[in-house]
């Protein structure tokens, strides 16, 4: 890759970055996360046992990690949603186009901008787990595993965001469409026990949720990794197609 | 520098000397079927300043969008500096500054930050970037609102952050898409002589529906209408072409002059096609005279006067040709 380009994706991920601190966008998303979790993690009974956390009588962060797939699919779309469809429905995206970069360096830009305020909410519970830590013995492995999962997760969800926000001018529509892409994936295993034949292993192949148990029991697989991978590599492609489609090219 | 050259000297001729720094042949854009363009063929030389003069919809934003390759074209070809826009279109744009018709800007962003933005993306080394900006701020005037939000500016100091983001690479072709609407007055002849300053030695290319504008910055003017160019030339050589008359304004001490007498007067003067008493106050009369294009009625009207002994208050010449014209060739028909 050019050094101008790695100089252009840089400049535009700190632009976007910037944006979430100077606007509410960054805080009202890092609040609702920690507010939900921690409630989550502490207050609810788990769906499974029925237990609260304090019953449960064994320090762990498995309820948690389990949840935030769940989480993601509507905090992670109001993180990508804007990156740009605003543009579209400002017309700054005039002036983009007429400065010397490429659309594959907007839409790389643009993602990891979003993926950055991704990994700052993640990075943000680090007080939970150690909270956690010092009520018990913690597996180590699931909690480290579990965190690369999530941001795993949230890449891809970011991703599919991101593909919807090149779609549409309107914030409140890339919303809708990246939260209902999300959950579809998420939960498109379940949807294979009800569907005769193969069709159960096939759709578990494409399920986020199915992807993500390896990592929440602290065990790193490659299929998982290239699964995440692929994922992210195919919706940005799309997105920058949808870019280029839109009637301005390179 | 060349400052003290007056950009509105030169007659630029309608072939441009050399290789041109912008060559658009057969330029067509369809949209869904409707034809926004259709075949628009111009070629600018390096350093002219072309006004694009056209109303509403004629396709100035269009071409000026296909030229700063946001836009592709249906068919023609577009060569910017030796280069086919469709083709490189990345080198295409390093060498345009643009500022677009609404002038969209990040309004979250501060005016020092956005322009660094900017300036980053157009590959100004990191190293200069700070003079830069402080050049670019001087130059459009922004020098106190550089630490301001851009949302919170008026729309006359956004004009120039947008002016200030097409400048900070320096670029040799400048496409300004009415630069000037919006603004108040004084605002317009400040940006409009920032324009002329930076046409010392820049080609550039500005749209407008505004007549008076092209006539004050520009060198040359295209009237585009139905997406097609229906005049091209400097406005004094649209004037002389197309002018079919001349007219003359004149105002004489009323004293005991009547009216009719004058006009009766006025009418037998050799050449003259029309003569109305336009106004009548207490203390003047006001006349219009009209007359071919090739005859000057001035030499016999004061002739008249001095022969008659009125008292003559004004004599001038009416420029209101390149209205006429510009109303004649963009009418509906």
């Amino acid at each position: 890759m050019k050094r101008s380009s790695l100089r252009n994706i840089g400049a535009l991920a700190r632009r976007e970055l910037g944006f979430y601190f100077n606007s509410s966008v960054a805080y009202v998303v890092l609040i609702a996360f920690y507010a939900v979790s921690g409630a989550w993690l502490f207050l609810m009974d788990d769906p499974s046992t029925g237990l609260g956390f304090f019953e449960e009588n064994h320090a762990s962060m498995r309820r948690l990690l389990d949840a935030v797939p769940l989480f993601f699919v509507f905090l992670v779309p109001a993180i990508s949603m804007r990156l740009l469809s605003e543009e579209k429905r400002t017309g700054t995206i005039e002036l983009l186009a007429s400065w010397p970069v490429s659309d594959a360096e907007i839409v790389l830009g643009k993602y990891l901008g979003g993926l950055g305020l991704v990994a700052v909410a993640l990075v943000g519970t680090a007080p939970l787990t150690l909270l956690v830590g010092s009520l018990g013995e913690l597996d180590v492995g699931a909690v480290v595993g579990g965190y690369l999962g999530l941001l795993l997760v949230g890449a891809a969800y970011l991703a599919l965001g991101l593909m919807t926000s090149a779609w549409t001018k309107n914030q409140i529509v890339a919303y809708l469409l990246g939260a209902l892409l999300a959950g579809a994936f998420y939960f498109v295993d379940s949807l294979g026990s009800a569907l005769p034949g193969g069709a159960d292993s096939v759709l578990g192949a494409l399920s986020f949720r199915a992807h993500f148990q390896n990592f929440a029991r602290g065990v790193v697989d490659l299929r998982d990794l290239v699964f995440y991978a692929s994922f992210v590599v195919v919706a940005l492609v799309v997105t920058s197609q949808s870019l280029s489609a839109r009637g301005w090219k390179r | 520098m060349a400052l003290n050259e007056s950009p509105q000297s030169p007659p630029a001729p309608t072939q441009s000397r050399g290789t041109p720094m912008i060559s658009v042949r057969g330029l067509t854009k369809r949209y869904d079927g409707f034809a926004a363009l259709n075949g628009l063929d111009f070629a600018i030389a390096r350093g002219e300043i072309v006004g694009f003069l056209g109303p509403n919809g004629a396709g100035k934003t269009t071409t000026m969008k296909i030229l700063t390759a946001y836009l592709p074209q249906t068919d023609g070809e577009v060569i910017v500096d030796g280069l086919d826009v469709s083709q490189h279109s990345l080198e295409v744009r390093a060498k345009i500054g643009y500022l677009p018709e609404s002038t969209p800007l990040y309004a979250d962003m501060l005016v020092y930050d956005y322009l660094r933005h900017v300036g980053t993306l157009r590959g100004v080394p990191k190293g200069e970037l700070g003079n830069r900006i402080r050049q670019v701020a001087a130059m459009c005037g922004l020098g106190d609102r550089i630490g301001q939000e851009i949302g919170t500016l008026s729309k006359g100091y956004k004009q120039r952050v947008g002016l200030a983001q097409a400048l900070i690479h320096d670029p040799d072709i400048l496409i300004l898409d009415e630069p000037t609407s919006g603004l108040d007055p004084n605002q317009i002849v400040e940006i409009r002589n920032l324009i002329k300053t930076l046409g010392t030695n820049r080609t550039i290319i500005l749209s407008t529906h505004n007549l008076p504008e092209v006539m004050a910055t520009c060198n040359r003017i295209l009237i585009i209408h139905k997406g097609r160019i229906v005049a091209d030339g400097t406005a004094e050589a649209l004037e002389q072409r197309e002018a079919a008359s001349q007219h003359l304004g004149l105002i004489l001490e009323r004293a005991d002059l009547e009216a009719a007498d004058v006009e009766t007067e006025l009418r037998r003067l050799q050449g003259a096609t029309r003569v109305r008493c336009a106004e009548t106050s207490a203390d003047s009369l006001r006349f219009e005279l009209e007359s071919l294009r090739d005859t000057d009625l001035r030499p016999l009207v004061f002739a008249l006067i001095v022969a008659r002994g009125w008292r003559l208050l004004e004599l001038r010449r009416e420029q209101m040709d390149l209205e006429g014209l510009f109303r004649e060739l963009t009418r509906e028909v």
